[in-house]
């Protein structure tokens, strides 16, 4: 029980942050309310603003590029244009662009699925125990400093060329910012609702699923986050030793034998799309749904 | 009489890690209330009224002395003793009605079932109709009230109130303190209620036990025996309020941490016996 540090001054249901703001800034108006909206743009107008911009950016980099080394840097306009054709179902290397991209998406989710359920268990248990953590958090750690295409040997000697490595290497750099955040939330979560619980006649497993599990939501959406872009991003090498000819990432590294660059700028797009996708489409609504509407958003 | 609560010579001394010190929260304090009994506890601030409390509930072992409830000693929190804190501690995540429905799951009910009697509860305190909001949605009061349901649901043999409605605006306090009243007449139950308003406590208890800050203990225990249901301004109410201030003001008004000396050489006789 002395493993959960009381924090009073994150009590979720405490006004005192906000009436601390108002004392803090008398006359400004306090922080968090909104001030008349300076900008004409709507939301939907900056995020155009912010992908053309990025756009910009791509086209002048390829075109100083061509200029100064002389070399065919793919331009956003070659970029999409080659996504568009290979949308129309034109192999690439041997393969549609859909079978490349549901294999990696498959790779991908597994490997997350894997380490989201190992991840939050571990997590749950070192938040409770202090004795594990102690023991258990330094390796995690030493996961997490680790970088993607370390795990390339590793993987090789655990598991050989296939499926099974790829998937590995996704799973395990996913894993660690899931437990290190799952772990910080358990810890976060006030006494006073496992003094409550307890005093209900609640048993460990009822703490653990209705208490911690849920009083920890705020760091461990956050864990999950972290842990889907880092599965995500270290894609490319762990399709690298996949060994069956598909994949996003596969698709990519090919590109050095075959010297087709924009179909790799036409993944790499894609690659990109997805993570977005998942970012803005999924994590953003279950964060809404979840920690905002219990009254819990933690102030940014 | 049956003791329902007893301590017998209990005393409860936090040993803070960071500094090495002691600080003695308790010391020899016997008390015994009976069942059914609604019993005050009055003291200054740092006094040791929460960790009584505290002790009582399970949440805290005693370093020396025995805390018995009912027919044996208390090992750990359990739904017999219904806390209510001194923050509301409603969980967030689940709405009012699920909060009032989460110790009735360790009870084997049925969904139905579970949500008659949350509904039964919530109508008792008066929030029928706020059983789908979220705790952040209510008031101070409102956010109490279902503390008050959520532990009344679970028919626990007594209750423990830790200043519940200090926080609250004296009228909503008063408001809830009339309806604790009404509950506890129809639900009988042994009330241990901490609280620092003396004429509050007068109006409220049948026993108020004032508690001095270690090395002393209870040093007053007077019943009230002015016939319910009473008016906060009777002079019935003013004399005892008068008396209990009296005792009162020979107690200093708070405590800090001063004793650690004293508190060491407990720890050194208990480790030598």
């Amino acid at each position: 029980m002395s493993t959960f540090q009381r924090r009073a001054d994150q009590h979720p249901e405490g006004g005192g942050r906000s009436a601390g703001h108002d004392a803090l800034t008398p006359v400004a108006p306090p922080l968090g309310l909104a001030p008349p909206r300076r900008f004409p743009l709507s939301h939907a107008g900056l995020a155009l603003l912010a992908i053309f911009i990025v756009l910009a950016l791509w086209q002048g980099l390829a075109v100083a590029v061509q200029q100064l080394r002389g070399v065919p840097f793919p331009t956003p306009y070659d970029t999409i244009e080659r996504l568009l054709y290979l949308g129309r179902g034109r192999p690439l290397l041997e393969f549609t662009i859909y079978r490349h991209l549901a294999d990696s998406l498959l790779r991908w989710g597994t490997g997350f699925a894997m380490a989201m359920v190992l991840g939050i268990i571990a997590g749950l248990l070192l938040g409770w125990s202090r004795l594990l953590e102690r023991l258990i958090m330094p390796t995690i750690h030493v996961l997490q400093l680790i970088p993607g295409l370390a795990w390339i040997p590793v993987a090789i000697l655990l598991f050989g060329i296939g499926e099974r490595s790829t998937i590995f290497m996704i799973a395990v750099t996913a894993f660690a910012p899931i437990v290190i955040n799952t772990t910080a939330g358990v810890k976060g979560v006030d006494e006073m609702y496992v003094r409550a619980a307890r005093m209900m006649g609640a048993d460990d497993r009822t703490l653990f699923l209705r208490v911690l599990l849920p009083g920890s939501l705020p760091h461990l959406l956050s864990g999950l986050r972290v842990g889907l872009a880092n599965g995500w991003r270290v894609l490319v090498a762990a399709e690298m030793i996949v060994g069956t000819g598909t994949g996003l990432g596969y698709s990519i590294l090919q590109a050095r034998w075959t010297l087709d660059y924009t179909s790799s700028f036409a993944c790499l797009l894609i690659i990109v799309g997805i993570g977005l996708t998942v970012e803005r489409g999924i994590f953003g609504p279950l964060e809404r749904r979840t920690v905002e509407r219990w009254g819990l958003a933690r102030a940014g | 009489m049956i003791a329902m609560i007893e301590l017998h010579q209990v005393s409860k001394v936090f040993h803070n890690d960071e500094n090495g010190q002691h600080v003695q929260a308790l010391q020899q304090v016997s008390l015994e209330i009976e069942e059914n009994e609604f019993v005050c506890l009055l003291g200054p601030s740092g006094c040791g009224k929460s960790t009584l409390l505290n002790l009582v509930a399970g949440f805290e072992q005693p370093t020396a002395g025995r805390v018995l409830f009912g027919d044996g000693p208390v090992t750990g929190p359990a739904r017999d003793r219904g806390v209510v804190f001194q923050e509301p501690t409603l969980f967030p995540w689940l709405t009012v009605e699920q909060n009032v429905e989460f110790g009735l799951r360790n009870l084997h009910l049925d969904a139905p079932q579970r949500r008659q009697v949350a509904g039964r509860f919530l109508t008792l305190v008066g929030l029928q109709d706020f059983a789908r909001a979220r705790p952040h949605q209510l008031s101070g009061g409102m956010k109490q009230r279902v503390a008050l349901a959520r532990v009344l649901a679970l028919n626990p043999r007594a209750l423990l109130m830790d200043e519940p409605f200090g926080s609250l605006d004296a009228q909503t306090r008063d408001r809830l303190q009339d309806e604790l009243l009404r509950i506890w007449q129809i639900h009988r139950k042994t009330v241990l209620f901490v609280i620092h308003n003396v004429e509050e406590a007068v109006y409220l208890a049948d026993r108020v036990a004032v508690l001095a800050p270690a090395p002393d203990s209870i040093i007053a225990d007077l019943p009230i025996s002015i016939p319910r249901p009473r008016d906060r301004f009777s002079p019935e109410v003013r004399e005892a309020t008068m008396a209990l201030i009296g005792v009162l003001a020979n107690l200093p008004c708070c405590v800090l941490p001063s004793q650690s000396e004293e508190a060491r050489q407990t720890m050194q006789l208990q480790e030598g016996g």
